[in-house]
């Protein structure tokens, strides 16, 4: 395709067919797809466990290798990097392919490197089990797996890109702008942080501003970003209708990149005060994105939005997404700042984007991309399966962020007032909602299961349907 | 970049009358507990930062001074020294209170030493009433006075004032001929539970590396740990001797057997591997562990007493430029363990 060629020749030349372009994904997407929700259900049941010993301490008790402070970090290195991202790097192929109409650049490659994802978050995982953990939030995987991923993300990030290079549709669409973006942000935040902490062995709080702000472009700009990127697929998708107002979402995309990064610092204490005031600036300033991006999918969903909940188990999880992506945001723009600093209030922010924001989006999103990609059809085999992981994610997530949410409230008024008893209204006080919090996270295990098995059946049925039935 | 910029050749503070400077490098044993620290992940469940909500000042009257004059008759065999300048002074400091008159006993009214200055302090009285009517200062004539508060030391004459009142009030006395302080008011919820005397600065983590601040409090801040008062702990309790620092070291060692032993209700996971039941075969394997409520002794292993020599050497009570300490230690302060007694 040279550009010497009339754009309507190019396309009918090089174009290749949905059946294409679904083959190139099936190996890579689904093994992403399947071992990322894997991870989902390994991760939230590493967080149940940890989130009982905070009212039970006796629970697992005596062995250093599951006490909360290894049990903790584990859990959200294995929802950060075994689940969230590497469902993003399925879904950005996926739509990378579709929306560039060009089959995936080397699959077995990518495959391969996919393998190699899994492996090094493996060692990660175990890696902190066993106390080498770095002790940086989010960045807790040690280096002997942290390089490994990271080569393995090289992988999975350049045939991804010339993939995209390749695309036959040349107009990109928004979705894959968020792509994009976070496709090369991710590389750049993580070299740029483990370069500073570990090559450069930048000194005292610096490595904690450094870990911090990694964190914060983690999920603000990367995990929000491929959220946004699937949102604006499915929901134009589900109520067939086009994109309203474009323009806006351009605003909203540059206003992301360009103060997204900013915020989410709120957890230092100790560092010079102009730090936090820029972050908690930054936390307000944010909203206008988050709203402007909203915005064109409600003007593109509205008057539809019953129908196509009704119809579509994908809408439904988009529809949730946005939602909380929208309360997420005002949650930490309006009480993000020095009263609910040090509590799970501020803390669970992490859990409401990688499993809220961006895991609930993404459920949504393989359940239409999944079956495409085995039977053919337009949805999973069981119903059931997929309402069960619909209701169990939803209430997973509500009662994951209610239950931190009130604990998180419950220890920010024993900060404000010194004369509140530290154990008994701190300690014993949020228990209650510390349950909320385990009922989630097994919710949430749930709903991954419950995908799983739908998963499972139409690879099954697929089989079949190849080997002419036999078993 | 800018965080680096600002903090990356930050160095550490001299101390104050001595060669040392803060924060010295830890010894050894508190390095690796550093490291025991990051491995447990105990900065899942605590901060390393000290809040503070405000920097208050006060001035406080430690000394009279010597210029003042005797008010009672020569060869009485009493005393009662009246520092006029400073009576003065302290009115203008505290318009709050009043101005008790004093007489001149009628037997010193030839004396050429008090008379004119007795006569000073008239014409003294007389210009402040002028300066109280024209800012509008209506001066009880009752209650509280400065007479009594020149008569206390050390005299709280302003607490908890902004910088400047507290500057102006320090020079005043000190014209005065008496000698003041200013003094330090650090403010907030984590001062009152007594969770350090100051807020923590990044001169604090200068040899820290991971830098664990810790950001969720489940449990309580450990920035000052090693200088926490008994009765400020979660679960307070009493120093039982004078031996004040190994007694926090057994009591932290306890605390990370189990930490139900000390406080029930605690979450705080129990390290019950950091100990060994039987005596272990080794030359020195330390002193065994009594354990509330327990016959049988334990004996800590290198890892848990080398984890307490970390929690011992955090402390907030050297102030720094950017972070001063109150000069005087509240009453309530223990004795401050330096390094950990024991190997
Ligand atoms: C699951 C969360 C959790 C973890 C992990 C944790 N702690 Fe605690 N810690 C607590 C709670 C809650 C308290 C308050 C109750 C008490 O005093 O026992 C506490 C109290 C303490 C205290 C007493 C402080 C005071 O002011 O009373 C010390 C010392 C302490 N922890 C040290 C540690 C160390 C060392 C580790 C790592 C091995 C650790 N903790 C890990 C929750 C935790």
């Amino acid at each position: 395709m040279t550009s010497t060629q009339p754009a309507s020749q190019t396309a009918c030349a090089t174009a290749p067919s949905v059946v294409e372009v679904e083959a190139s994904c099936r190996l890579p997407v689904l093994f992403l797809s399947f071992s990322g929700v894997a991870w989902l259900v390994l991760g939230a049941a590493l967080a149940l466990l940890a989130s009982v010993q905070l009212y039970v301490p006796t629970f697992l008790e005596g062995c250093p290798w599951v006490t909360y402070g290894r049990l903790r970090p584990a859990a959200i290195n294995a929802l950060t990097y075994g689940f969230a991202l590497q469902i993003a790097f399925a879904l950005a192929l996926w739509l990378i392919a579709r929306l560039g109409r060009v089959p995936l650049t080397n699959p077995l490659g990518l495959f391969m490197a996919g393998k190699f994802w899994n492996i090094a978050v493996t060692v990660g995982v175990y890696g902190v089990l066993a106390g080498d953990a770095s002790g940086y939030d989010l960045l807790e995987f040690p280096l002997y797996a942290s390089l490994p991923l990271f080569a393995s993300y090289a992988c999975i990030a350049a045939w991804a890109l010339v993939t995209l290079h390749q695309r036959t549709e040349r107009d990109m669409y928004v979705s894959l702008w968020f792509v994009l973006a976070g496709l090369l942000w991710f590389p750049w935040i993580l070299s740029t942080a483990q370069g500073l902490l570990l090559g450069w062995h930048v000194p005292g709080v610096v490595q904690a501003v450094v870990a911090g702000w990694f964190g914060n472009n983690l999920l603000q700009i990367v995990l929000t970003g491929f959220a946004v990127a699937v949102l604006y697929y499915f929901v134009p998708k589900a109520v067939g209708r086009p994109l309203a107002n474009p323009a806006l979402t351009q605003v909203g995309f540059w206003l992301l990149l360009l103060v997204g990064g900013w915020g989410g610092l709120s957890q230092l204490s100790a560092v010079p005060a102009w730090i936090p005031a820029v972050s908690g600036a930054a936390n307000v300033l944010v909203i206008v994105p988050v709203i402007a991006l909203l915005i064109p999918l409600w003007q593109t969903a509205d008057g539809s939005i019953s129908d196509a909940w009704k119809a579509s188990a994908t809408f439904r999880f988009m529809a949730v997404a946005a939602f909380l992506l929208l309360g997420v945001t005002v949650r930490t723009a309006i009480f993000g700042g020095h009263f609910t600093q040090f509590t799970l209030f501020a803390a669970a922010r992490t859990d409401i984007i990688v499993l809220g924001v961006f895991g609930l989006a993404a459920l949504g999103a393989l359940h239409y991309i999944v079956p495409r990609l085995t039977t053919g059809e337009d949805n999973l085999p069981s119903d059931g399966l997929a309402d069960l992981s619909f209701w169990a994610g939803i209430f997973g997530m509500l009662a994951v962020g209610i239950g931190f949410s009130l604990a998180g409230l419950g220890q920010a008024k024993v900060n404000a007032d010194a004369t509140k008893d530290f154990l008994v209204n701190g300690v014993s006080g949020i228990a209650g909602a510390l349950q909320l919090v385990t009922f989630g996270y097994g919710a949430l295990a749930l709903a991954a299961l419950a995908f799983l098995a739908n998963f499972a059946l139409a690879v099954r049925r697929c089989c079949a349907a190849c080997c002419g039935g036999a078993r | 970049m800018a965080p680096q910029l600002q903090l990356g050749d930050l160095p550490p503070a001299a101390i104050p009358n001595s060669a040392e400077v803060y924060p010295a490098v830890r010894p050894g044993v508190a390095a690796q507990g550093a490291e025991v620290y990051r491995s447990l992940g105990c900065n899942q469940c605590h901060t390393r930062q000290v809040r503070q909500d405000a920097l208050l000042f006060g001035a406080r009257l430690t000394e009279t001074g010597t210029n003042g004059v005797n008010l009672e008759l020569p060869g009485s065999g009493k005393t009662n020294f009246v520092n006029f300048d400073l009576l003065i002074a302290l009115a203008k400091v505290r318009t709050d209170l009043a101005i008790a008159p004093i007489a001149l006993p009628s037997g010193l009214a030839g004396d050429t030493n008090v008379a004119p200055k007795f006569a000073q302090f008239g014409a003294n009285l007389a210009l402040l009433k002028r300066s109280d009517d024209k800012s509008g200062i209506a001066r009880p004539t009752t209650g509280p006075s400065v007479n009594e508060l020149a008569a206390r030391r050390p005299a709280e004459v302003l607490a908890q004032v902004g910088p400047d009142a507290a500057e102006r009030a320090v020079k005043l006395l000190g014209d005065a001929g008496a000698k003041a302080e200013l003094v330090i008011y650090n403010l907030g919820p984590d001062m009152d539970r007594g969770w350090g005397a100051r807020r923590s600065v990044a001169r604090d983590f200068l040899n820290d590396s991971p830098v664990l601040l810790g950001s969720v409090r489940v449990g309580p801040d450990l920035a000052s740990i090693g200088t926490r008062a008994p009765e400020k702990f979660a679960a307070p309790w009493k120093f039982a001797s004078t031996n004040t620092a190994t007694e926090l070291e057994q009591h932290l060692l306890v605390h990370l057997y189990d930490a139900r032993l000390l406080a029930k209700g605690s979450t705080c996971p129990s390290a019950k591997y950091l100990f060994d039941a039987q005596k272990p075969e080794v030359r020195y394997a330390g002193e065994p562990l009594t354990l509330p409520g327990k016959d049988a002794p334990v004996f800590p292993k290198h890892n848990a007493r080398a984890l307490v020599a970390f929690l011992l050497t955090q402390r907030t009570d050297v102030g720094l430029p950017e972070a001063p300490t109150p000069a005087v230690a509240a009453p309530a302060a223990p004795a401050a363990p330096t390094a950990p007694a024991k190997p």
